[in-house]
């Protein structure tokens, strides 16, 4: 009886051991950038386009990256969520039927988003060579999209998973196609998990660096055209880090805050928009 | 017997090569009420799920047969069966709002038939509404969310709106098993008032509801249809010995009981196995009566005692955990 009691609590000790880790490392992720970014942080950094000689420690701010980031990462979540969204619907058995094309798909995304996002870079350079096209605003969306879409296509197959078949027989019942049904009732019914799925594929989209540092490269000025090269914040924070100068180093943190208030703030919005949607939901 | 409305022809159907339904063939008579009766797992709800085809999303399906409706064979690969399910509406057993307000629940099935005007719409929704005495309590609410209603209102709501596509068959699959005596009876009500205009078709493990509304009755057991007919028929004078031991042993059992045993806590081959031994024990056309709480047993046992031939009287769940199950030896 004793044992099983040590046993127990050795057990809660361990488990809430991981949960300090967790949230502790997060803290200290979020500490450390808040307190060395903040200081650095103004007005300028977020306003103005990098100058001349900015990596050199001179003026200027990296509006350039922020648009940048924004322009792709929207863009490839975009891209993904057209092509995600009829691979997710797809999948469910109502439509492939669980069939040999349906488990070879979702091992493929499986392995697509064990991928490191470098391989993505290669191969979306390998490809733009071959076309002879230049890194570009286009190339980045592209490439991120094809980064974004396992995320968000099994994290919508999921969702859409769980949507009550109940529900979809009510449907059917009342003379519904499929298509019918799956616009009408299962997305509505899945809709705060599907705005959840494309939220943490833009997450994982306007955080990558190493995908874009070859395809859309990297410049001072904000892309007027899709086929514009373009700045992004992970690779801003990148080459600033890279640096000599202990200024310009210093403002690496501070991009990283914008970068966590960017993806904080879209994170929330979606959060409040997608309340407003599921009022109706069936529990 | 009046006109038949659905008509159907040797039905088999199996679950991943395990049959469910064995030869059903059988007449639904027009604007009336039919019950489809039996212990659980006895197929019931397959059969039902058989007539608008629902079906074919359950896994592992496979049927053959034929079922008409209006002349139309409904599990020919030919048929339209988006236009045979808009003719039959159906009450689940757990009421199953859309997600969606009030109106829109009301308003889904007429929108996908093509009626798009507002003022159309509006008609129709007032219309089923009040015809299953809902509109009063929510016409100020149209526009809240459908899951607010009590599961009662759910229900109602979920008959209006199968209404509201015009059907003209009305599939109900244990209607009430998840309300309240209250709503229960509600239900009932407008069942009854529906049968002048539409055929309609229950299933129920509740035989004082088959009694209280059935005027023709189906009784599955097993998977095969037992004895089926005209409700006072079959209710006064059933022919099988099955239904009969059915219907008896849902009221009190005047079946004299030889021998019972406890087989609680014990998981499913054990109380097999006492069952057996029991049985043994006991002289040709004595009967046993076992309380089991073992949920795989509530259907194996009674299946595997009738696979040895032995007779099963009723099957019939005591409280939350216990079943009581009554068997005849063969002989």
């Amino acid at each position: 009886m004793e044992l099983r009691r040590v046993e127990e609590s050795v057990f809660r000790v361990l488990m809430i051991l991981s949960l300090l880790i967790v949230v502790g490392s997060l803290l200290a992720v979020i500490g450390t950038i808040l307190w060395k970014g903040l200081p650095v942080l103004s007005i300028d950094m977020i306003t103005k386009t990098a100058e001349g000689g900015y990596f050199l420690g001179k003026g200027g701010g990296i509006l350039n990256a922020i648009v940048g980031s924004l322009y792709l990462a929207a863009g490839g979540t975009v891209l993904a969520f057209f092509l995600s969204i009829g691979i997710a619907f797809y999948l469910q058995k109502e439509y492939s039927g669980g069939t040999k094309l349906s488990n070879l798909t979702r091992l493929s995304l499986d392995i697509l988003w064990g991928t490191p996002s470098i391989v993505y870079g290669a191969f979306g350079f390998t490809v733009m060579m071959y076309f002879h096209m230049r890194a570009s605003l286009l190339g980045g969306i592209i490439i991120l999209a094809f980064l974004e879409l396992p995320i968000m296509t099994r994290a919508m197959e999921e969702v859409l998973k769980t949507v009550p078949r109940e529900l979809k027989e009510v449907s059917y019942s009342l003379g519904a196609t499929r298509l019918e049904t799956t616009l009408r009732v299962v997305s509505k019914q899945a809709l705060p998990g599907l705005m959840t799925g494309v939220l943490i594929a833009f997450g994982r989209g306007i955080g990558d660096a190493a995908s874009i540092l070859f395809t859309a490269g990297y410049t001072d000025r904000i892309p007027t055209s899709l086929f514009d090269a373009t700045a992004s914040l992970p690779l801003a924070i990148f080459f600033q880090l890279g640096t000599p100068s202990p200024q310009v180093q210093q403002k690496a943190y501070a991009s990283a805050v914008i970068l966590l208030v960017i993806v904080l703030a879209i994170s929330i919005t979606t959060r409040f928009l997608s309340r407003k949607y599921t009022k109706y939901i069936i529990k | 017997m009046s006109e038949t409305h659905i008509q159907i022809d040797n039905v088999n159907a199996y679950y991943s090569g395990h049959p469910a339904l064995k030869n059903i063939s059988v007449k639904i008579p027009k604007k009336q009420i039919t019950a489809i009766i039996g212990p659980s797992g006895c197929g019931k709800s397959t059969l039902l799920k058989c007539m608008n085809r629902l079906i074919d999303l359950t896994d592992g399906i496979t049927y053959s047969g034929k079922i008409l409706i209006d002349n139309e064979d409904i599990f020919d690969r030919k048929t339209d069966i988006i236009n045979i399910r808009k003719k039959m509406g159906l009450l689940a057993q757990k009421p199953t709002p859309l997600p969606m307000s009030i109106y829109e629940n009301i308003a889904y099935g007429p929108r996908i038939h093509g009626i798009k005007k507002k003022a159309d719409l509006d008609t129709i929704v007032e219309k089923y509404l009040t015809l299953v005495g809902l509109w009063e309590e929510v016409k100020d609410r149209l526009n809240s969310p459908a899951s607010q209603l009590s599961v009662g209102q759910q229900q109602r709501l979920c008959l209006a709106r199968g209404l509201a596509v015009e059907p003209e068959i009305i599939l109900c699959d244990e209607p009430t098993s998840a309300l309240d005596p209250i709503s229960s009876q509600h239900i009932e009500q407008q069942l009854l008032k529906l049968k002048n205009e539409y055929t309609i078709v229950i299933v129920t493990h509740n035989i004082h509801q088959a009694m209280r509304l059935a005027d023709y009755v189906i009784h599955l057991y097993l998977g095969e249809m037992v004895e089926h007919g005209p409700a006072d028929e079959v209710f006064e004078n059933p022919k099988d010995e099955r239904t009969r031991a059915y219907i008896n042993g849902t009221f009190l059992a005047d079946v004299k009981i030889d021998k019972v045993i406890d087989t609680k806590g014990n998981q499913c081959p054990y109380n097999f196995v006492y069952a057996k031994q029991a049985l043994h024990s006991l002289e040709k056309g004595q009967t046993l009566k076992m309380i089991v709480d073992d949920p795989t047993a509530v259907t194996e046992v009674p299946r595997g005692m009738e696979a040895d031939g032995h007779v099963v009287l009723s099957v019939k769940q005591k409280n939350i955990t216990d079943w009581e199950i009554v068997i005849k030896k063969k002989g």
